[in-house]
């Protein structure tokens, strides 16, 4: 058991970074379109035609340019976790009623003063949403990885269904499974805990 | 406002010391130095691949790496050229066929010193000296199919393939040792053909989901599932004779390593490996165990 608790770790591990670096990219770049929504239109485009890109097929592109093991998977991680974290927080940060960014620029506030004070705190949940998906997202692929050698809980899975052992299968989707439901409530439970207070009322 | 600060910054710690962790757990160098075993995803070659990481572990100071149950023998010798392998368990025929893509050769020796001539030229590999057994590619039918239509040999089939369904895994039908040659030097044409992935052919042959599948003649299913192997009597397939194919840069870097692998050297029979793989696949048994039982038992380890 004690194997099946060290995959499980390290899924949870190869997933987080795949969730992390997509957030590195992915939030920044959601500020950064909202800046110039012109661009948000193609590159939304763009990211959205990855994430139509079967996952074995992903899995074995970045194979072919990176080579095999945990950094290929963490790679097409990314970019599967890319597209919720990008797309919540270009909306989030959109979606920040107008008439608050005016009273802010009545306030004086600067740019940056702006999107720290007012459009973040607002957008967090929404963002944090993104972030939530892309975890799931990523748990579920992360499954595969075992065909080029990373590590993780694909790999009882996989030799159980070569070995014809449900069981063995079992000691594989199980812990996957409550990964996924587990790091969901959990997030969940962030996003809610850090709505601002002024729109608690409400149901987002 | 700074309570969910906090919250945030901590729930941040939190994931990227997980990922430090994950990278430190990876990255533990040990003082000899480093090898990367790989192998292809099924039975015995992982039990292969198993059985040479136990080696290395038990007479060298080389951490091992184990990369077992990989895409396929392409994936495999992709990674082992591009270094992210050191070596996995390949056998003779295919280095000749879907590796060089040569014509067919039944001469062993022959196949074994051309591969090897190649290897080292091309790709700087080397092969060790052969395990023993020779894990052909056997055409196979049920039992009962054979007895019903009298089937000894492959060309017994090919008044009856219009009425039958071919099966194998997606490699056979992708290689020049395999599906194409096959039909076309035998002049099979058969009903339909269906792929799956390699363990499940003996069951969908079971199930008459297929009526001939290509075997592997050291298969432990063979048994299991009470499947005839007909007679290549037209040659088609080369012999398959295998051992560990090594990077020689590797074998430059850690030069106990050969001398080592070679303890190999015709130690596993026909029967033996069919009896390892029939453990594993049949018997349930931790693929971890049987090898080392086996290489208690040769006094190896």
């Amino acid at each position: 058991m004690g194997q099946i608790l060290q995959l499980t770790l390290e899924h949870l591990w190869l997933s987080t970074a795949g969730v992390l670096v997509a957030g590195l990219v992915g939030v920044p770049l959601g500020i950064l379109l909202v800046r110039a929504r012109a661009l948000a239109g193609p590159v939304m485009s763009l990211v959205d035609v990855l994430q139509t890109i079967p996952s074995l097929a992903m899995l074995a592109l970045v194979m072919f340019f990176l080579g095999l093991g945990n950094n290929s998977l963490i790679a097409a991680l990314f970019v599967y976790a890319l597209l919720p974290i990008l797309r919540n927080t270009y909306t989030g940060l959109a979606g920040v009623s107008p008439d608050l960014l005016e009273a802010g620029k009545g306030m004086g506030m600067t740019g940056w003063q702006l999107l720290r004070q007012v459009q973040l705190p607002i957008a967090l949940p929404i963002i944090l949403a993104g972030f939530r998906v892309a975890m799931v997202t990523a748990i579920g692929i992360a499954t595969i990885g075992t065909l080029i050698g990373a590590g993780g809980l694909g790999e009882p899975i996989w030799r159980g269904i070569q070995l014809a052992n449900t069981l063995m299968i079992m000691t594989g989707a199980v812990p996957a499974a409550l990964l996924a439901i587990i790091t969901d409530v959990l997030l969940g439970g962030l996003e809610k805990a850090l709505v601002p207070r002024g729109l608690r009322a409400k149901n987002i | 406002m700074k309570r969910k600060g906090l919250l945030l910054v901590v729930a941040l710690l939190a994931a990227v010391s997980l990922i430090v962790a994950g990278c430190a757990g990876e990255n533990t160098k040990s003082a000899g130095g480093k090898v990367v075993v790989g192998s292809k995803n099924f039975n015995e070659n992982i039990i292969l691949g198993e059985m040479l990481a136990q080696l290395i572990e038990a007479k060298t100071d080389l951490q091992v790496e184990r990369k077992l149950n990989l895409g396929g023998t392409l994936v495999c010798f992709n990674a082992l050229k591009n270094g992210d392998l050191d070596l996995y368990p390949d056998y003779t025929g295919t280095g000749l066929m879907a590796i060089l893509k040569q014509p067919v050769e039944t001469d062993p020796d022959k196949v074994y010193n051309y591969v090897q001539e190649q290897y080292n030229k091309k790709f700087k590999l080397k092969w060790m000296k052969p395990f023993g057994f020779n894990n052909t590619y056997a055409i196979a039918v049920p039992r009962e199919t054979a007895e019903k239509y009298n089937l000894e040999k492959v060309s017994d089939l090919v008044p009856l393939a219009g009425n039958m369904v071919f099966g194998a895994e997606q490699e056979f039908f992708n290689r020049p040792d395999g599906y194409d040659g096959l039909v076309k030097t035998y002049g099979l044409k058969f009903k339909n053909t269906k792929s799956f992935e390699t363990a499940l052919k003996y069951q969908a042959t079971a199930q008459g989901k297929i009526d001939v599948t290509d075997a592997f003649s050291t298969d432990g299913e063979l048994i299991t599932y009470d499947l005839k192997i007909l007679e290549d009597d037209k040659k088609f397939f080369p012999p398959y004779f295998c051992t560990a194919v090594v990077r020689m840069d590797t074998l430059e870097k850690y030069p106990e390593l050969e001398d080592i692998l070679n303890l190999l050297a015709g130690q596993i029979s026909d029967e033996e490996m069919q009896q390892l793989n029939y453990q594993v696949a049949e018997k349930e048994r931790d693929a971890k165990e049987v090898v080392r039982e086996f290489l208690e038992s040769k006094g190896i380890i």
